[in-house]
């Protein structure tokens, strides 16, 4: 049976009111004026062991606070890092699809569209619709479209492509389509495409040479008919 | 005979965006043209690939697309694509693998070009691939494309 210790420890209230001040402090997070309260006190008695266990309890309490503050911090960082991360995709996604149709004005009047990579439906279609605006927008008056890097197309897909040469020619434009290889010279005859109003090239170099003596035809001619005036 | 065999060759790419599939159709070509087949016909698992990740961000909500490089049996070997996603079923397929439709009818030529897409895409999956297949899964479906070497 353990023996029950009921002698009487008696202290100052003095001390009582300091251990009760101490308690104050450490509930508002006060944890160094607590400890320093509690460590005032000289002496061995029984009462100072409490004062003590008190005094360890209190450092490790302040020691966890910190710790979860400092792993909040490092949480938020993180949460901020990774907006940033998410920010950058998606202007990078936007990119891509800008790289993907470049329409580029050669000169006056004269737009490019070099076709690499994958050429799938969807991309067919938003090639359509960039290049008919940039059309329109730019007030071009002739289209050259290149797939020299493209080397197969789904035969819908091709479809569509003569389509939308043809819709150039609705747009008052010429439509130069360069670079046309053998698979694909196939798959548009398989399907049987009408290329009138579009004219083909066998490079983009070849179109825009070609270009360039219409044009200087056409500019000789004014020019003539100027002199004659 | 006891041949060595090698496990085939897996490639996971998730699918959330509309513009993933620029980033896995080059891959998938890449990865068609190591595995031996020709320039053109690797040129074509790429638009396969291109077209069923588009129909994952499109339609399928998010998903991923597998290329499986199998060799076996040999010489010959498989590359399969498999298309998941844990969007909605195709509710009618014949009619969704028309051109110019999806799984509800004919697509209204003045909406086509809103959709992103010529309503094509399945279409050209069945033209290019070798063998098509169509599952539905508990959550979501899956569509699988083979190409023989």
């Amino acid at each position: 049976m353990a023996e029950i210790d009921d002698t009487e420890v008696s202290i100052r209230s003095e001390r009582l009111q300091n251990v009760i001040q101490a308690l104050s402090y450490a509930s508002v997070d006060e944890f160094e004026s607590c400890i320093i309260l509690l460590e005032k006190n000289e002496g061995e008695d029984e009462f100072k062991e409490l004062e003590t266990a008190f005094a360890i309890f209190v450092q490790e309490l302040s020691e966890a606070k910190k710790e979860v503050a400092r792993a909040l911090t490092r949480a938020e960082a993180s949460n901020r890092e990774l907006e940033a991360k998410l920010e950058t995709i998606e202007m990078q996604q936007a990119a891509i699809r800008e790289l993907s149709t470049p329409i580029i004005e050669v000169w006056a009047g004269v737009l490019c569209l070099p076709v690499v990579g994958v050429v799938d439906s969807q991309r067919s279609a938003e090639m359509t619709e960039t290049l008919l605006e940039t059309i329109v927008a730019k007030q071009a008056r002739t289209a050259i479209v290149d797939i020299t890097g493209i080397d197969v197309m789904d035969t819908k897909t091709a479809d569509h492509f003569i389509k939308m040469a043809r819709a150039v020619r609705l747009l008052g434009a010429e439509c130069i389509v360069s670079g046309i290889n053998p698979g694909i010279a196939q798959t548009l005859t398989h399907i049987g495409v009408d290329l009138t109003g579009v004219r083909t090239m066998r490079s983009l170099r070849d179109a825009l040479q070609f270009h360039l003596k219409e044009t200087e035809q056409l500019a000789a001619t004014h020019h003539g008919r100027k002199d004659h005036l | 005979m006891d041949e060595a065999r090698v496990r085939p060759r897996v490639r996971v790419f998730p699918v959330e965006h509309r513009n993933d599939s620029v980033l896995i159709a080059p891959q998938a070509r890449r990865l068609a043209r190591q595995f031996g087949l020709s320039a053109r016909r690797a040129a074509e698992v790429a638009i396969v690939v291109s077209e069923l990740a588009s129909n994952i961000a499109k339609h399928g909500v998010r998903g991923d697309l597998t290329i499986i490089l199998d060799d076996d049996p040999p010489p010959r070997g498989t590359l399969t694509v498999l298309a998941r996603d844990i969007g909605p079923p195709i509710k009618d397929l014949a009619t969704a693998m028309t051109d110019g439709c999806d799984d509800t009818g004919p697509i209204d030529p003045a909406l086509l070009l809103h959709r992103g897409g010529l309503g094509t895409g399945l279409g050209a999956v069945l033209r290019l691939s070798d063998r098509f297949d169509y599952q539905e899964l508990p959550e979501g479906k899956e569509i699988t494309a083979r190409f023989f070497r």
